[in-house]
């Protein structure tokens, strides 16, 4: 039987090298790993290519050859794992030397990640279906695994974006207030700054849309946006925030590089059903009162801060394409008086129009 | 040719100002400026937190609703398209997309049951 999705490369076991798959943990191998993984598969192979690209992308990896010792090694070191690899395959118990029928559906693997998810809702879990000739093969996952990622290529690429995703979703988890708050606010700001060209979005189109970049983006070169864990979550965001932004931007003053034509946008699904998202898109025809509602604007802002010549100043600094030192130099301020104006403006201009509604 | 200068510059120029200044300030200088603008920094910042749930809750739903018709999504498989990820049933191959805006979840997989049961898709993408 061939594949039955073109793009899905799936090994068989028996076709795989075991002559140079003794990976061992040596001081040398180890990369100072901060993460960790529990690799549940009993073909010995597959285990170490597995292994070999889990420590590779450093993790420390556990592994267990059944749901037995799985579940033996999860309650022993269940807070540290990050990550949970699963095979759909996996036997109840190795000693008994269980034999899989390929021939009908195998759920071992799918009771174990049920178990897992019901003392840990949040673990992080991974199915591996590589031992499934076609993923057409692979028994459906219940509805409450339904969100547990699928692995059915060994491929280091597809392994490592599910790997992203996971990581993603337990880095966003474990936002702090304050970070939650700087994240907010800079997208407050950044939104406010498109003016007419944010259209209809807020804070929160724009922030979303980051974290969609993020987790879906990451296996699309073009539009994603991988996650290096060398910056952290935070600024990952602000980073792709900014992106966002211009590209919204582009879009409404019509120099995007990738410009779509109204009937670009009005496409059609697979099966010919007509999606129209172009209402959604702010309009860059120019208003006959365009100049006079960003000059009202200006004025807003400065009748906002008219009580704070220092406010003032900088505002006007900013406005006028000042960096920090000339504003400093020009208004004879110093380091002190410079914040404290800043302080004031972000709080002052955050509440005058900065967009925010509690939900 | 150099794009014309939008009238909205100083704005953003003002704003793009603020924005950066938020990240440099520390986590108590933060919380303590939402307090001074009359917030309260927890709630507030339990509402981003419920802001950034969606996309994790929308990716959910996507997969519960595929489920329920009998279809299966592959999840390194979505690609971005200008306003929406699109993904197709690795089954049957209808089509799905999540708009971003609004999480709305779209296409012919939504509307229609997996049809996949018994059959195999060759090589050249036809069903037999």
């Amino acid at each position: 039987m061939g594949h039955l999705l073109p793009y899905i490369a799936i090994p068989v076991p028996g076709q795989i090298s075991e002559g140079n798959e003794s990976h061992r943990l040596t001081p040398t191998s180890i990369k100072v790993p901060s993460k960790s993984a529990l690799l549940v598969e009993n073909n010995e192979s597959l285990l170490n290519l597995l292994r070999r690209n889990l420590l590779d992308m450093g993790y420390t990896v556990r592994t267990a050859p059944d749901v037995k010792e799985a579940l033996r090694l999860y309650r022993d070191f269940a807070p540290t794992f990050n990550v949970i690899l699963i095979n759909y395959c996996i036997p109840e118990c190795s000693a008994l030397d269980e034999r899989i029928d390929y021939s009908s559906p195998q759920t071992k693997g799918i009771e174990l990640a049920k178990s897992i998810r019901g003392m840990d809702p949040s673990q992080g879990i991974i199915l591996l279906a590589l031992d499934f000739q076609s993923v057409g093969d692979v028994p459906p996952r219940p509805p409450e695994l339904m969100n547990v990622p699928l692995v059915v290529d060994i491929s280091r690429p597809q392994l490592r974006i599910v790997l992203e995703k996971i990581e993603v979703v337990r880095a966003v988890k474990a936002l702090t207030p304050a970070e939650q708050l700087r994240l907010k606010r800079f997208a407050m700001f950044r939104v406010r700054g498109l003016g007419r060209a944010a259209g209809t979005r807020d804070w929160e189109d724009l922030l979303q849309e980051a974290l969609y970049r993020t987790l879906i983006g990451a296996a699309d070169i073009k539009n994603g946006r991988h996650w290096n864990k060398k910056v952290d979550l935070v600024k990952h965001l602000v980073e792709t925030m900014k992106s966002i932004a211009s590209s919204w931007k582009r879009q409404f003053t019509g120099h995007e590089a990738n410009t779509y034509l109204v009937s670009e946008l009005q496409t059609h699904d697979a099966e010919g059903e007509e999606y129209s998202p172009v209402d959604n898109l702010a309009s860059g025809q120019p208003l006959t009162d365009e100049g006079l509602i960003e000059a009202e604007e200006e004025n807003r802002m400065l009748a906002t801060l008219r009580d704070n010549p220092v406010a003032t100043a900088v505002l006007l600094g900013w406005m006028n394409g000042l960096r920090k030192n000339e504003i400093l130099a020009k208004y004879g301020l110093d380091e002190k008086r410079y914040a404290a104006a800043v302080r004031r403006m972000r709080l002052k201009l955050l509440g005058s129009g900065g967009g925010d509604h509690e939900s | 040719m150099r794009a014309k200068k939008s009238s909205s510059e100083p704005l953003e120029r003002v704003m793009n100002q603020l924005s950066e200044t938020v990240l440099g300030l520390s986590d108590e200088d933060i919380l303590a400026e939402a307090g001074a603008a009359g917030r309260d920094p927890q709630l507030e910042a339990a509402q981003v937190g419920r802001v950034l749930e969606r996309p994790l809750q929308g990716l959910e739903n996507v997969n519960l609703c595929l489920s329920n018709l009998g279809h299966s999504v592959n999840p390194s498989q979505w690609y971005c398209g200008p306003l929406a990820y699109h993904n197709t049933c690795v089954r049957c191959g209808l089509s799905v997309s999540l708009t971003i805006a609004s999480a709305e979840i779209r296409g012919s997989a939504v509307d229609r049951a997996c049809r996949a049961k018994g059959l195999r898709i060759r090589e050249t993408g036809t069903f037999s």
